[in-house]
């Protein structure tokens, strides 16, 4: 090699190790970033009864649970059954009729084989359907309690939260996305009819 | 000679600015043959038209429209119309190829589908065909066997023209029409 | 030095084309939205696929049905809103599953499923063509929205590229609120009746 190509064969070594150290040092530092954030994760704020909880799509405010025989509608079931309800008042902040409170908030300590809640308006006593926006409702959701579990004298609720975005990642199109828990709420059961 | 360069230059930039306006046409059309050649064959545009008595062979069955009944319907301008076929099963796997559908069409082109559940003025009035199945009777389809399906339609008074057309979705682009 | 002018011209106005394209590009929710057609209160509206004429729109605190098995209240936050209509197929069979009443903030209201089973409401009715049916709807919606509502009626809510009927619903009003109407089944064509309480 004659002397100018090894200049500036060294000139384009050095640019290719500047540019490599540059691109090796954001990816440790994105590394150790998510490595601290597993190690140490936020906590996840606790919320008392009668506290409303700000979760994006639903502003929850729970009022109290109790233990029952008898489901909201009134209608004594034909095979006896142990049921745990929960009253709380709901608001939908979204811009449209939702149904999707379905899933917004868990048992924390999940209890195995328990079926997914039922979800009832009080003011009908009847299932519910879609809340309106805008317009707060008292719901009762009632789960059907396996009979050898015993009902905990305390439970715990973990509430999700869920963020809007106009254009998603996949089609760009609107909706609804899940984020991390917004409040755990601790009720305490009592025993009702 | 640099004027001539300059020349076929200028040439050669308009004749591919040209070529642009031919190429990007052809290649959406190369890139969406596919679709297009599916959706063509995906539609129902060959009508087998079937005189009433006689029979047809479609779709691995041979088909016969057997009862064409008017009831009175819930208000004076509205008609019940109950269409009664049966099809003598050849070939069970092309009867099933694909969904069934049955339509009623008339002279003006509009389409009605079959009402849900037959009702009481079609148990009253016609018994034997409250009992028996939809199209999707052919779900039991077996060789040799035959099978009687019967669709009810909710029609104006005044609508003329009347036609039954079954699809088979496996036998496109054919399509069986009764008068 | 004009060279370099002139390259950095180029290069500030590729950047104000991308960006102006970027900002006005349409997202999913645009592209496929429903297609509008206009109507208005009383009109007969023709689409494509469907044709509706909404005749009357009644508003009321407390809704009162008397059913077969027993009588409901039906008690609300806000505002319950009763709208009548006839509706028809064009071409083919169809049910139209989803009406919305859009409030003047933009906020959505679907058709309420506290009174979903009620004979003739709107999504319980198969439209065939030539058979003009009568429909009914029910809403709740918050008082303040009563007044500068769109009624939205489509086939399906999230069919990409559906027709959809927008009814301006100028004759409601808050000053006709009544405190009960009592909705009740009826032998006739029509297969309810509203009544004032």
């Amino acid at each position: 090699m004659s002397a100018e190509q090894r200049l500036t064969w060294r000139r384009r070594l050095f640019a290719f190790v500047v540019a490599s150290v540059g691109a090796a040092a954001a990816a440790a530092i994105s590394f150790a970033m998510t490595v601290y954030d597993a190690a140490n994760p936020k906590p996840v704020p606790l919320a008392a009864p009668g506290q409303p909880i700000d979760t994006g799509r639903w502003t929850i405010t729970f009022r109290d649970a109790r233990t029952g025989s008898i489901p909201p509608t009134g209608i004594k079931p034909s095979t006896p059954k142990k049921l745990l309800m929960v009253e709380f008042d709901l608001d939908n902040r979204s811009a449209s009729t939702s149904n999707a409170f379905l899933r917004l908030f868990t048992l924390e300590p999940p209890v195995p084989n328990l079926p997914p809640p039922a979800f009832y308006l009080a003011r009908d006593r009847s299932v519910a359907g879609g809340l309106q926006p805008d317009m707060p409702e008292r719901m009762i959701a009632a789960w059907e309690w396996p009979q050898a579990v015993p009902v905990p004298q305390q439970l715990r609720l973990k509430v999700t939260s869920q963020i809007h975005k106009r254009r998603d990642n996949l089609y760009g199109a609107p909706g609804w996305f899940d984020r991390d828990p917004a409040a755990v709420v601790t009720l305490a059961v009592g025993s009702g009819p | 000679m640099t004027a001539a360069t300059g020349m076929s230059e200028r040439r050669r930039y308009w004749l591919s600015l040209a070529a642009l306006a031919v190429v990007l046409p052809l290649a959406i059309v190369v890139n969406s043959w596919d679709s297009l050649s599916e959706w063509r064959r995906s539609e129902f545009r060959t009508p087998i038209a079937v005189e009433r008595g006689t029979t047809q062979a479609y779709a691995g069955a041979q088909w016969q429209l057997t009862g064409l009944t008017r009831l009175p319907g819930a208000t004076p301008e509205t008609t019940l119309i109950v269409a009664e076929f049966d099809a003598a099963v050849d070939d069970p796997a092309l009867l099933q190829a694909g969904p069934c559908a049955v339509v009623l069409t008339d002279d003006k082109g509009r389409r009605w589908l079959p009402v849900f559940l037959p009702g009481r003025t079609v148990r009253q009035g016609r018994p034997a065909a409250a009992d028996k199945p939809r199209c999707y009777g052919l779900a039991r389809a077996e060789k040799g066997k035959t099978i009687t399906m019967a669709e009810t339609f909710t029609v104006p008074e005044g609508a003329t023209g009347l036609a039954l057309s079954i699809t088979i979705g496996g036998a496109r682009p054919a399509y069986l029409v009764f008068r | 030095m004009s060279a370099v002018l002139k390259g950095l011209g180029g290069l500030a106005l590729a950047a104000a084309v991308l960006y102006g394209m970027q900002r006005t590009t349409p997202g999913y929710g645009e592209i496929t939205a429903p297609r509008p057609v206009a109507g208005k209160l009383g009109h007969r509206l023709e689409g494509r696929a469907f044709a509706i004429d909404i005749a009357k729109v009644q508003l009321a605190r407390t809704v009162a049905t008397k059913g077969a098995a027993r009588d409901s209240n039906f008690t609300t936050s806000g505002v319950w809103v009763l709208v009548e209509g006839t509706a028809e197929a064009r071409t083919e069979s169809l049910t139209l599953l989803s009406a919305e009443w859009l409030g003047a903030n933009g906020v959505r209201y679907a058709m309420s499923q506290r009174l979903s089973s009620l004979p003739g409401m709107l999504p319980g009715q198969r439209l065939e063509p030539g058979l003009p049916m009568p429909v009914l709807m029910a809403f709740e919606i918050p008082e303040g929205q009563v007044a500068g509502g769109t009624l939205l009626i489509a086939r399906s809510a999230w069919a990409p590229l559906a027709e959809q009927a927008r009814i301006e619903m100028a004759g409601a009003k808050p000053v006709d609120i009544r405190p009960c109407l009592v909705l009740a089944r009826s032998q006739g064509r029509v297969p309810w009746t509203v009544s004032a309480e």
